[in-house]
């Protein structure tokens, strides 16, 4: 799509409007000082008539006919005039008359209208006029019907029409340009809070993320809602790629601390000449550290598609939780047995939640095995399951060493290890619990932990109830 | 020559450390955390800090910069598994002597401990020669007279600790300290012993004295003194 300024657009749509009044204005303006100016011209043309009619004088002949006193004209030169008598006999005309004309005759009295002679045009008047002959001695009066035709030529009227119209159309004109520079001017200055605002915004990039949006931005109604959206946007952006940024760097960390401690145990075997039994060792020992290094990538992985999943929409399912720590349990029934602890199950009937069983099944088995790796030996563990008409909570609590108060705040980070000597021994990539949150989270549930030192830990994660019943009813309430 | 190898991944600190004693023959202390780091860096002597950077308790840089306060020269190589140059600057600017990024090589490392801790003893050749005798760090080998002596791996130790202090009596308690690691039951008639065994290889090729004992105050090397003394 061609690229456009609005400013440019406001400007041309103005100006045409403004054009379109400024010729609407010329016309009406035409019409009018035609109208006001051929009235006035027809007035004169009466009074100009009426003179000629003065003019009419007795012709004191036996006929007792009229005539055209030529003393008492005087009219402009340019004028045309001419004076019939009820015969159609001609009293008298303007020198520069030329004759008669059909269009003359027919005129009705006290009406004008127009006439060509001899290339120019003019407006001619007729009106009939009355003159009353005196008969001398007779007594009483003889009346003389006398038409008169009176002309002026209209080219100056025209003229001055004209001249009217185009000084208003000089002056709409000029109001067009003077508007022109305003509006420009204007939007040049109203728009200037939005090329600050993308001024601002440009300098936005994954290495600044400072956005600092003109205080006059927030403050018009038409820029707040687009900086706000932007701000919201941009701190959204930063904390994801903040996020996205310091756990690629702490998988880089972890992995080449993994490579480092692999890459370590085979140039210790090669340092020097060594016996059969010594490179068997060796041998095994870059195999468990291969082992850790695989854990720790199955683990980033695991991290990973939880998260993805969590952004896709999910399907609905409606996994027995119950059922699920059942079996969690059941796989670390060996484990359990060696170190003598005992696990206890509490759950009455099934519970049902909304999420995935796989991801549940690894969220149980991650607690417990973390519950069992912290647990003494000859102790207990108890998985507790409630549900109610606001949720359902899995309780997992063990009687073990206990996380320090400092390390509590962080035992949820991705790669937080609050004891390495600790996790050494227990192969800890310090990923578990942040997948297990990553899990609890996708399935809008939350998990909190207590614990305290040398008493035990309490694991809490509680889920949003899911409708009990069947899976069609639970798809007609969420549709 | 004695280490500290401050490193929370334990099994990086082992192979470290066993590399250490095999190759260059030092005595290596292994911490897990910053904190032990410090304390065992505060109360000891050591000739080389191996220090990671993510460290539990307290980190290699705050480590860094508290051993540097307290006025300690001791060469500190870093490992870092982060190789931006901004961390590296930032580093060298705390005071720490060179760094070395995950995954590294163990020659390297083994290379760079040498170079550091003779940097820390003033010396820059990496044969170290005094009169006739002449000892080689590379190759670990001790020739008096250009015939080669035979020793053991603790009193090649001995020997090089005493060459890197010529004319300096060498007190039993310091070599004690900068020979053995932590672990080691500290008896000092041991340390006697290998001198009696270690004078013993060194005049045997030249029927020249090459170590005094100073009763009560320790050992020093006579090779370079004028009068034979």
């Amino acid at each position: 799509m061609k690229s456009y300024s609005i400013t440019r657009r406001l400007i041309i749509t103005v100006l045409l409007v403004e054009l379109l009044s400024a010729l609407s204005l010329s016309a009406a303006a035409m019409f009018y000082e035609r109208h006001v100016r051929f009235h006035s011209f027809d007035i004169m043309l009466r009074g100009r008539a009426d003179s000629l009619l003065g003019a009419v004088q007795d012709a004191e002949d036996t006929q007792d006919n009229v005539m055209l006193d030529g003393t008492e004209v005087n009219f402009p030169k340019e004028d045309i005039y001419e004076v019939q008598d009820a015969g159609g006999r001609v009293l008298g005309h303007s020198p520069n008359w030329t004759g008669p004309d059909a269009a003359m005759l027919a005129a009705t009295a006290g009406r004008s209208f127009r006439l060509s002679l001899q290339g120019t045009h003019y407006r001619v008047l007729r009106i009939e006029g009355l003159r009353i002959v005196d008969p001398g001695d007779k007594g009483g009066g003889i009346p003389r019907r006398v038409s008169i035709f009176y002309g002026a030529p209209i080219d100056r009227v025209w003229r001055d029409i004209w001249r009217a119209v185009g000084f208003y159309a000089l002056v709409s004109l000029a109001l067009l340009v003077v508007s022109g520079i305003l509006l420009w001017w204007v939007l040049n200055r109203g728009l200037a809070p939005l090329r600050e605002l993308a001024a601002q915004a440009s300098g936005v990039s994954v290495d600044s993320w400072n956005f600092h949006p003109p205080q006059r931005a927030r403050t018009i109604a038409e820029l707040a809602p687009l900086t706000a959206a932007l701000e919201t946007l941009l701190a959204g952006l930063e904390r994801a790629f903040m996020q996205q940024r310091q756990f690629v760097g702490d998988a880089a960390h972890e992995l080449k601390t993994a490579v480092a401690v692999l890459k370590s145990s085979l140039q210790l075997l090669t340092l020097k000449q060594r016996t059969a039994l010594e490179y068997e060792r060796g041998i095994e020992r870059c195999q468990l550290d291969c082992d850790r290094m695989e854990d720790a990538v199955a683990k980033m992985l695991t991290l990973a598609r939880v998260e993805t999943k969590t952004e896709l929409p999910q399907p609905n399912f409606a996994t027995d939780l119950a059922d699920i720590v059942q079996q969690a349990s059941q796989q670390f029934e060996s484990m359990a047995e060696l170190k003598r602890i005992h696990i206890l199950i509490s759950a009455t009937g099934p519970v049902t939640v909304d999420a995935d069983p796989e991801q549940l099944h690894l969220l149980c088995a991650n607690l417990l095995l973390n519950a069992l790796q912290h647990s003494a030996a000859g102790s207990t563990i108890r998985a507790v399951l409630r549900h109610d008409a606001i949720g359902i909570e899995l309780d997992i609590e063990d009687d073990g060493d206990g996380i320090a108060p400092q390390d509590l705040p962080h035992v949820f980070d991705r790669f937080y290890r609050s004891d390495p000597s600790r996790s050494r021994n227990t192969g800890g990539t310090g990923l578990g619990l942040a997948i297990c949150k990553a899990i609890v989270s996708s399935s809008q549930g939350t998990i909190e932990i207590a614990s305290q030192l040398g008493i035990g830990t309490q694991v809490i994660v509680r889920f949003p109830a899911a409708v009990p019943s069947s899976a069609s009813v639970k798809v007609a309430v969420r549709d | 020559m004695r280490v500290l190898v401050v490193e929370d991944e334990v099994r990086l600190a082992e192979n470290v450390a066993a590399a250490l004693r095999e190759g260059p023959n030092f005595a290596v202390d292994c911490a897990e955390d910053g904190l032990t780091g410090l304390h065992l860096a505060e109360n000891l002597c050591y000739d080389l800090i191996i220090l990671d950077l993510m460290l539990p308790g307290l980190d290699g840089l705050g480590l860094l910069k508290k051993v540097r306060s307290r006025g300690d020269a001791t060469p500190v190589l870093i490992l870092t598994a982060r190789s931006e140059a901004s961390s590296i600057i930032t580093l060298l600017n705390a005071g720490a002597d060179d760094y070395l990024s995950k995954p590294f090589d163990l020659g390297e490392l083994i290379a760079r401990s040498k170079a550091l801790i003779r940097r820390g003893k003033g010396v820059a050749d990496p044969i170290l020669r005094l009169a006739d005798l002449e000892v080689n760090t590379v190759e670990q080998c001790v020739r008096r007279s250009g015939k080669l002596v035979d020793l053991s791996p603790t009193e090649y130790r001995i020997l090089e600790y005493l060459l890197h202090r010529p004319r300096v009596i060498v007190s039993k308690r310091e070599l004690l300290e900068h020979l053995y690691d932590y672990n080691w039951e500290h008896h000092s008639n041991v340390i006697e012993a290998h001198i009696s065994n270690l004078r013993r290889k060194l005049e045997a090729a030249t029927q020249q004295p090459s170590i005094e004992t100073l009763r009560g105050r320790g050992y020093r090397l006579l090779m370079g003194f004028e009068d034979g003394r």
